[in-house]
Formats: structure tokens, C-alpha cells, sequence
């Protein structure tokens, strides 16, 4: 007000200056009127690490969340509520659960319909409590602990595998497929990492042994920083399995694949466990012959869908980079929402909230059937792809309906 | 299992070699300064990121890099010292020991702003090789790593044995007072003893590129273990830290081959305590060792 005062004091106010002011001041006048006239939005909070540890790999599961609100906001956004675009608000948990809680709860206020996220299973077991408290949807992405969603939560919803079903079903699917060779596979050896997540994948391979007919003849937990896992592998090697499964994260996992062939592992195939690196393109690239007829159980996007192969070449243009199996669950997620949406008709939480529980989605690109939740909020038909290596690229050999390219087992190279 | 016996015993000694060229350089800086350098991995892994770099732009070999990163980091290490632990000589002990804790969180965190936390890996044409003997797998690079960290470390035995600047830097790790009464500058040989053992543990990291990848986190991976042996060797002894690389190597090694689930790292640790409680001055230590 006193800059004003002295501004007109000291200087004539010019013309010009006049009418910008005037035009400012109208423009301002107006603007409630023309944000009352535009169609509905529909306000979707995520909440990621997109900073610290995880970030690189929350900012590929946001790329897949973008593209999808892009392609529904292009195709003329929800059609049941009149067009109404989807706004995402950006919520950053650098990983951590304070920040979880907090930044949900401020999404919250600002009246999101839904949150996504979070990644780490922690921060989900935390703010799980917010939204349930405030009765808010809320799809899990990328959160793999069995447990995240007991309790008798009403509106937390995971579309993808859980560590459960990530475990029994990469393995099963590795049974069949050596069934299917014809050298089944009855010896089964794992080492997985020490922590939450490969003694949560370990204890499943062992619980799952009897069920499936497997023996499993040697477990061996490791630590991720160790610097040689050659007396681990030799221990592996000494039990004679006809196959190794690797659970694990980056560093740890290459050094693993290496030494196992250096030493002539002797197993019928190398398969990873929601592997951090054995089916990832960077992994592979740099790696090779190392990568080439590797195997992986992990979340991947249905090779034969045309709408997946659509989806890929948007993200290849607008990101400049093959789309991650990350960004396809991002991409997923927001479908699973939108579904939902149309079929609410209402951007009221508890309306969305209890569509969402009857989705029946077939129109989706992941390698599973329909997608639909049961009372706990699990994805009933969640199922991680069989991935080998060949060529240099990833392809998906299991579950047998969804094959891109005929598995090639047993692998002579680990024979020795 | 007697293979199994035999491939651990020499995966451990494989692998205690690198651990005994990081803890000398530890073990090193412990002597003179009197502080527990908890920046050491950080250092290792700024040096495994030096001779990363110069292996992708200058097509340098890492075993080569040492030529530079040897003395770079000398420098670097004289520098931390210079501007970081000089000025809080006088601090109390824990003082200092988390000054060097902030350093390494701060190299760390560096390292992840200009790097990004993703794995790099250095694949030179022997990064692959290896050879049997007796059905025993031996790994060229690691078997390079071991000799050569063996090799600097009894190099640099040598140098403080034989050397007035090694002789001063004995002299200020075993009577401070004295050596200061005698004339030794004792700001400049602490300068130098961070130095050599900064460099000491980047040219560690240069040995291990070749098979191991690198991240900001990836010093980590041997920092810990290094504390374990320096405490086993004696504080403060050079070639004690050495044969304690070898005894913790191979107690990782053949823990991990015989004992069921992570009992390896209890193992190594828990001699870690017992040597603590029974033997302070290190099963090398004499006298000196505090």
C-alpha cells in the first residue's frame, strides 16, 4: 500500500502502465468465473520417495502415473463426470514415514480422491492409519510386504503381486517350465539377502518346498555390502541344486551371477526373486554374456498386448527411455482409478472407494486375468511374469499364455 | 568339503588382502592421530569413483589410475586434515570422532548429488579372468587386488621404517611427547600420516574396480570390516593390520561356507568383541597399542 502511494507520489502513472493495471485487475475480477465455468477436476495425490535412495525409481513409477493421467485427460478425462480432468498433486516422502504421514494428510485436505504410492513398506504401514482414519482410497504401488494390508483395512488396495505371490509363482512358474522341458527340477537352493524383503522372498521358497515337491537343500541369507560371496556359492554349489534362486538387490546380485559362473555353479538355471538387477535393461546392457539366459520373477507388462506395446512407444517418446516395469505399474494404477472412477460417477471417496473394490478391469496390460480385489484388498489374479534373458532383452517365457519367446532350459552355461 | 575347506581358505585370503591394505591405512592414521577415522570408506569410495572416471573418459587401466589417484588423494587427505581435524586437535575425543563421521556423510551424500546412487561398474578385459587349481576358483582381479594391496602395504613398512619422514611418523605414534621434544613438526607429519593413509585406502579402491562395482554407498562394504581388523592387528600397528586382514578374510570366508545363515558376520564380529575384552592392545599389539 505504501509502495503504491509512493509510486503514484513521485512518478505520474503513465498510460500504459494504466491499462495493464486496469487489464490486471479485471483478469483477477473474472478468474473465479472462469474456473466456476470449467469442467470438474478429479484431484489424485501420489506420494513417493521422489527424492533420497529411491528416487530414481519412484521418479520411473511417476512417469507411469503422468502418462496415464495424460492419456485420460487427452481422451476427454472421466466421461461419467462430465469430462472432468485428472489433476495430480505431487507428495514427497523422501522414503521416510513421517514424511509419509504428513504429506498424505495434506493431500487429504486438499480433497484428493485418492492417493498412490508409496514404494517403501514401512511408509505404507504407516500411512495406511491416515487413510484409513479419513476414509480416503488408497492404491498401493510398488509395496511388496504380505502383510501391509491386514488388519481389516477398508480402503488400501494393492494391484500388484504381493511378496507371497511373487515368491510361490515365480517359482511354480519355473517347476512348470522345467516340466514342460522335460528335466524337472526337484532340488531347489536360495540365497537371498538378509533384510525385510529377501527373508520374507526366502522364507516363502522354503514354506512353499513341501506343496510343490521341491527340496530345498540349501538356504543362505547374505549380507547386501558383503565383498565376496564365493565360500556362500561354493556351500551352494557343494549341495548340488538343479536350480539357484537369487533374491537380492543391484550389487549384490551381479557379484552373485558372476562368481556363480566363474565357479561353474552346476545348477540347471539362475533365476532371481523380484531381482533388483536380472532383468533390468542396465544390467543387462552392461553385462551381456554375463545376463544372456538369465532368469527373473518381477512385475512386467503383457507382451502380447497391443495397448502395452501403444503405452511403450508413448513413454519411449515422451521420456525418451524404455518404460521400466515400474513406470507400467504407475501407468496400471491410474487405470485401476480411472475405472473406478467412471464407474462412481462421483468424485465422493467412499463412492470411489467402494467401485474400486468391485473392479473387474480386463482392459489392462499387465500378464495376469482380469483385475479385481478381494475383501483384504489384494489383487486375486496379481501374477509375476517369468522373464529369461535373450538377445539381450528381457522376454517373457511364463506363464505359458502370455509367452514372447520359448524358454531355453536347462542353461548348458551354468551346467560347467 | 574338502574343496569347500579349500576354495574358502582362498576366497578368505583373497579377500583379506584388500581388507589388510584399507586397515593399515586405518590403523595408520589411528597411530598418529589418535582418532578413529570413521571417513575412511568414504575416502575408499571417492577413490573407487576417481579411478572410475578416468577408466570411462581416459581409457586409464585402474591398476594404472593408482598412478594418479595415489597421489591425489595423498593430497586430499592432507587437506581434510589440514582444514577439518587440525583445527579441533584439542576437542575431546568424541568430538573428532564425529567430525569424521560428518565428513563422510558429507562425501557421501556429495557423491549421490553428482553421481547418483546407481551402480557403475568397470569392465576392463581381465575383469573376467580366472583359473582352477585343483576344481579351486581363483579370480585374476582379486588375486591382483590381494598381491598388490600386500605388495603397497609392506612398500609402505618399508618407507616408515627406513624413511626420516617414516621414522618421525613412528616417533609421533609412539611417544607424541618425545617426538615433539626432539623437533619433529608434528602438524605437518599428522598432515602426512592422514595422507598416506588416505591414499592408501583410495589406491585399495582402485585395486578392487576391476570386480567390484561402484556406488556412493559401496565404502560401506569394507569400512567395517577394516575397524574389526585394525582392532584385531592392534591399533595403531601397521603390519599388524595387515595379518589382521587375513584373519578376519578367512574367518568371514569359512564362516560363511560352514555355518548356517549370516553366522559369518557374528563370527567376525564377535571376535571382534573377544579381542576387545581380553587382548586390547590387538593379537599384534605390543606395549604401544593403548
Amino acid at each position: 500500500m505504501s509502495n503504491d502511494q509512493r509510486i503514484s507520489l513521485t512518478a505520474p502513472i503513465g498510460r500504459r502502465r494504466f491499462l495493464t493495471a486496469v487489464g490486471a485487475v479485471s483478469a483477477a475480477l473474472a478468474a473465479p468465473a472462469l474456473v466456476r465455468a470449467q469442467a470438474r477436476e478429479v484431484k489424485v495425490g501420489y506420494i513417493l520417495p521422489v527424492t533420497g535412495p529411491l528416487a530414481f525409481e519412484a521418479q520411473l513409477a511417476l512417469n507411469g502415473l503422468q502418462l496415464a493421467v495424460d492419456e485420460i485427460n487427452g481422451a476427454g478425462g472421466i466421461k461419467s463426470l462430465g469430462g472432468a480432468k485428472i489433476t495430480l498433486l505431487p507428495g514427497d516422502t523422501q522414503n521416510k514415514v513421517e514424511l509419509g504421514n504428513s504429506e498424505a494428510a495434506r493431500l487429504i485436505d486438499q480433497n484428493v480422491t485418492a492417493l498412490i504410492g508409496p514404494f517403501s513398506s514401512l511408509v505404507a504401514f504407516s500411512v495406511r492409519q491416515v487413510t484409513e482414519k479419513n476414509k480416503t482410497p488408497f492404491l498401493l504401488l510398488a509395496t511388496v510386504a504380505d502383510n501391509v494390508l491386514e488388519g481389516g483395512l477398508r480402503y488400501c488396495f494393492r494391484m500388484q503381486p504381493n511378496a507371497r505371490a511373487m515368491a510361490t509363482l515365480t517359482v511354480g512358474n519355473m517347476i512348470e517350465m522345467a516340466k514342460n522341458a522335460g528335466t524337472p527340477i526337484k532340488r531347489v537352493a536360495i540365497m537371498h539377502e538378509d533384510g525385510n524383503f529377501g527373508t520374507t522372498m526366502g522364507n516363502h521358497v522354503e514354506a512353499f518346498a513341501g506343496k510343490m515337491g521341491y527340496e530345498l537343500v540349501q538356504r543362505v541369507p547374505y549380507n547386501l555390502r558383503s565383498p565376496d560371496f564365493t565360500p556362500e556359492l561354493s556351500k551352494v554349489k557343494a549341495s548340488r541344486p538343479d536350480l539357484l534362486v537369487i533374491s537380492g538387490y543391484y550389487g549384490d546380485s551381479k557379484i552373485i551371477a558372476e562368481t556363480a559362473a566363474k565357479l561353474r555353479i552346476g545348477v540347471n538355471a539362475l533365476v532371481g526373486l523380484a531381482n533388483a538387477a536380472y532383468s533390468n535393461p542396465k544390467f543387462i546392457t552392461e553385462n551381456r554374456e554375463l545376463t544372456d539366459q538369465l532368469f527373473d520373477g518381477n512385475y512386467w507388462h503383457n507382451p502380447q498386448s497391443a495397448r502395452a506395446r501403444a503405452v511403450f512407444e508413448a513413454y519411449q517418446k515422451r521420456f525418451n527411455s524404455t518404460m521400466s516395469n515400474h513406470g507400467v505399474q504407475g501407468y496400471q494404477v491410474m487405470f485401476v482409478l480411472k475405472d473406478a472412477l467412471e464407474r462412481a460417477a462421483s468424485t465422493d471417496r467412499e463412492k470411489v472407494r467402494d467401485a474400486i473394490a468391485k473392479t473387474n478391469l480386463t482392459d489392462h496390460i499387465l500378464t495376469q486375468d482380469a483385475i479385481h480385489f478381494d475383501e483384504a484388498g489384494e489383487s486375486v489374479n496379481a501374477t509375476p511374469a517369468l522373464l529369461q534373458v535373450q538377445g539381450g532383452k528381457p522376454v517373457v517365457v511364463g506363464p505359458a499364455r502370455f509367452l514372447e519367446a520359448k524358454p531355453v532350459f536347462p542353461v548348458a552355461k551354468w551346467k560347467g | 568339503m574338502t574343496w569347500l575347506f579349500l576354495q574358502a581358505v582362498v576366497s578368505g585370503l583373497l579377500l583379506g588382502g584388500v581388507y589388510g591394505l584399507v586397515a593399515s591405512g586405518l590403523s595408520l592414521i589411528f597411530g598418529v592421530l589418535r582418532i578413529i577415522n570413521f571417513a575412511h570408506g568414504a575416502v575408499m569410495m571417492l577413490g573407487m569413483y576417481a579411478s572410475y572416471w578416468l577408466f570411462v573418459l581416459l581409457g586409464v587401466d585402474p591398476y594404472l589410475s593408482i598412478l594418479v589417484t595415489g597421489p591425489l588423494f595423498f593430497g586430499i587427505g592432507v587437506l581434510i586434515q589440514r582444514i577439518v581435524i587440525e583445527p579441533n586437535r584439542d576437542a575431546a575425543e568424541h568430538n573428532q570422532l564425529l567430525l569424521t563421521l560428518g565428513v563422510a556423510l558429507f562425501f557421501e551424500n556429495l557423491a549421490l548429488v553428482l553421481w547418483q546412487g546407481d551402480f557403475r561398474t568397470v569392465r576392463v578385459w581381465y575383469s573376467g579372468a580366472s583359473f582352477l587349481v585343483a576344481d579351486v576358483l581363483v579370480e585374476v582381479p582379486r588375486l591382483v587386488a590381494a598381491g598388490g594391496a600386500v605388495l603397497i602395504a609392506l612398500g609402505l613398512w618399508g618407507f616408515l621404517r627406513t624413511t626420516d619422514v617414516g621414522k618421525a611418523i613412528r616417533a609421533l605414534s609412539e611417544e607424541p611427547e618425545g617426538a615433539r621434544l626432539v623437533g619433529v613438526n608434528v602438524a605437518r607429519i599428522r598432515g602426512v600420516a592422514f595422507g598416506i593413509g588416505s591414499a592408501c585406502v583410495a589406491v585399495a579402491g582402485a585395486l578392487v574396480t576391476p570386480f567390484f562395482y561402484v556406488a556412493p554407498d559401496v565404502g560401506e562394504s569394507f569400512n567395517i570390516m577394516a575397524f574389526v581388523v585394525v582392532v584385531l592387528g592392534g591399533m595403531g600397528n601397521f603390519l599388524g593390520a595387515l595379518m589382521g586382514g587375513f584373519i578376519v578374510g578367512l574367518a568371514e570366508s569359512l564362516g560363511a561356507a560352514f555355518l548356517p545363515g549370516s553366522l559369518k558376520q557374528l563370527v567376525v564380529f564377535g571376535l571382534f568383541v573377544v579381542v576387545l575384552l581380553l587382548r586390547p592392545e590387538g593379537l599384534f599389539g605390543t606395549r604401544r597399542g593403548r
